[in-house]
């Protein structure tokens, strides 16, 4: 089972995108510390946000409700949110949830870089 | 296997159930895709029974590995003032995109994520009964 606490580090990788990697519990608290760190790297002009989930086992509907929230925010601002490393059991509550129509779903940080115009290393 | 829980309300207090899933689970050879998809459901019905239930709560786990289909029966109950199972207060599989609220998508993701689903609910007593195969239909 995932920690209650959950790990966040947040990055811009250039040219407009972000990555938040979350490990842990995706609750109100979890979901809010992921939208903090959005918020504070839309501030640094990223409009395209990756949010990574490796790590992350167990999530809840308010914390996904949260994530919707950051996903709104960036729509409305012409921006991009995409996950990877996903596992199946998010991957659908994502889709109930209505995520995955908005949101770009990748299955590992690589194709997630790649698709997403960032370069990566060889 | 028979698991009781007797839970109070306090933070996070549903990872100790989904926790006892865990456990139950891989006793009965449940592989970890489908233990997590019944964490999700039990956690989702342990919020509502915080949310509306009034108090503390009651989770009982059973492992069924004697039948033709082993599973997991989990059920959850609380003592709040109850709700029509055909027509919950808040329903977020009607949500529309950018309009409020995003809540409400306890009983969905219960529906969906497990195999069998019963509800009653009563005033003074809801009883959600979920169970989940341990191999998903041939």
């Amino acid at each position: 089972m995932s920690n209650e606490t959950i790990k966040l580090s947040a990055d811009v990788l250039g040219d407009g995108v972000g990555v938040i990697s979350a490990a842990g519990y995706i609750n109100n608290e979890g979901g809010q510390a992921i939208a903090d760190a959005a918020q504070g790297l839309l501030g640094r002009g990223v409009r395209t946000l990756l949010i990574d989930l490796d790590g992350t086992r167990i999530i809840n509907s308010i914390g996904v409700s949260i994530l919707l929230e950051i996903m709104e925010k960036l729509l409305e601002d012409n921006g991009r949110l995409a996950f990877c490393n996903l596992t199946p059991t998010i991957a659908k509550t994502f889709e109930i949830m209505g995520l995955v129509q908005y949101a770009s779903i990748f299955p590992d940080r690589r194709t997630a870089r790649s698709q997403l115009g960032v370069d990566v290393p060889s | 296997m028979e698991v009781e829980l007797h839970l109070p309300v306090v933070p996070n207090v549903e990872l100790v159930a989904a926790k006892a899933v865990e456990t139950l689970g891989a006793a009965l050879g449940m592989d970890q895709t489908r233990v997590e998809a019944v964490s999700v459901a039990v956690v989702e019905a342990c919020l509502n029974a915080i949310e509306h239930g009034g108090g503390s709560m009651v989770v009982r786990l059973a492992g069924h590995n004697d039948e033709a289909r082993p599973r997991l029966i989990i059920e959850v109950e609380d003592h709040g003032a109850g709700f029509d199972p055909e027509d919950p207060p808040i329903d977020g599989s009607s949500r529309k995109f950018g309009c409020t609220p995003k809540r409400g998508w306890g009983l969905t993701l219960i529906r969906e994520l497990m195999d069998e689903v019963q509800i009653r609910s009563g005033p003074g007593l809801t009883l959600v009964r979920m169970s989940k195969y341990v191999e998903s239909a041939p």
